[in-house]
């Protein structure tokens, strides 16, 4: 699968790098370079989304991706932070998929992303 | 585990191998889930011509593997979670170390270690403390969660009366709640890590609170609170001291550059 990981943490794509590494990984620090990065990889099958960013933060990227119909069939699992839970729920308004929540095992992860996997089958 | 099954053979686990262990445990448990098939259809089908035990037997001996087959798939269902968990741990491990000798710039070191604290442990509200001159109270070179106006870590100094704190700045001891620090009074801390440089103590690491969903620090957390003590201070130490000597050499530069021209 081609994955894009959008996060401000350098930690946190280090991670993605050894929790998925069976997964082609495609890296963005922010919503803007996310979109970019999503029109150059057509073929992305799903985005791992971070909210809390700089320049363009999780839910502005959820609200652009509504408007443009080639990014609306790439599913996208949010990346949340506890605190925060109407931030989650306005990305599952906005079209999130699914969220899981920091700090997260391996197997809370890829779980999510063999149930969306399963589903888009 | 037994020895000389039929169906399958010897299992055999490497010792900690991380994301491999996890694939050939669920191989094997595809094996042992393959073997129960196997016996229930034996069960099922009629005793053979000729053996010399009666069906009545074979039945019992059957029933008997079943069950060790079934014990089997038990254990290593239960060296299955085992594993996933320990592999998480130690990537915890490698990506909190690789990340924090990435760089040698001192912003970005504290904030790998802030996103450790955040992402990797879970906690909520902490404040990095780093000592000063002789005398000097230590300074909050990180705060997270934490007012500015705390009458304790605010302010950008910590003002000491922690018992928890001082003690550990003072010995050098980790220091970890019971219970996930419920019993904990008001003001005192869930952990108190030491930061060292070597075997000098120069600060402190302190967890405040963690987030809702992570009632309590782990056995797996303490591991990832011996690596923020071993090489936290190290990291943090070697930017800014790669970060003064670059100002340094560049003013020297500049002088240099300023007196050829001169």
């Amino acid at each position: 699968m081609k994955i894009l990981v959008v996060d401000d943490s350098k930690l946190m794509h280090k991670m993605y790098e050894v929790m998925l590494r069976q997964h082609s990984l495609v890296h963005a620090y922010e919503g803007r370079d996310a979109l970019t990065r999503l029109w150059e990889h057509e073929n992305t099958d799903l985005v791992l989304l971070d909210i809390n960013m700089p320049v363009m933060d999780g839910l502005e990227l959820l609200a652009e991706r509504r408007k443009d119909a080639r990014l609306q069939g790439v599913p996208v699992i949010v990346i949340s932070t506890e605190g925060r839970e109407e931030d989650t729920a306005r990305a599952m308004e906005l079209g999130a998929d699914a969220y899981v929540k920091k700090p997260f095992a391996a197997g809370e992860l890829t779980d999510a992303i063999e149930r969306i996997t399963e589903r888009e089958r | 585990m037994s020895e000389g099954r039929p169906g399958g053979g010897r299992l055999t686990v490497a010792a900690v191998s991380g994301g491999d262990l996890v694939v050939q445990l669920r191989s094997t448990l595809d094996r042992a889930a393959e073997l129960v098939r196997v016996l229930e259809a034996n069960l099922a089908a009629p005793t053979q011509a000729g053996e010399p035990r009666t069906a009545a037997e074979r039945v019992v001996e059957l029933e008997s593997r079943l069950h060790a087959a079934e014990a089997d798939v038990k254990e290593l269902a239960e060296r299955l979670v085992d594993s996933e968990h320990q592999a998480g741990r130690l990537m915890n491990l490698y990506v909190a170390t690789y990340q924090l000798h990435a760089s040698l710039d001192p912003e970005e070191v504290q904030q790998t270690i802030a996103e450790i604290a955040l992402n990797l442990l879970g906690a909520r509200r902490f404040a990095l403390l780093l000592r000063g001159d002789e005398g000097e109270p230590c300074e909050v070179a990180l705060a997270e969660g934490i007012d500015d106006d705390d009458p304790i870590y605010g302010g950008g100094r910590y003002r000491g009366g922690v018992g928890t704190v001082d003690a550990t700045l003072d010995d050098g001891v980790l220091r970890v709640a019971r219970g996930g620090g419920e019993e904990i009074g008001e003001g005192e801390v869930l952990a108190a890590v030491p930061l060292r440089v070597q075997d000098t103590i120069v600060g402190a690491l302190v967890v405040l609170e963690l987030l809702a969903h992570k009632p309590l620090l782990r056995t797996e957390d303490r591991d990832l609170l011996d690596l923020l003590s071993a090489h936290a201070a190290s990291a943090l130490f070697a930017a800014r001291l790669y970060s003064a000597k670059d100002r340094r050499l560049r003013s020297l530069e500049s002088l240099v550059r300023l007196a050829r021209g001169a």
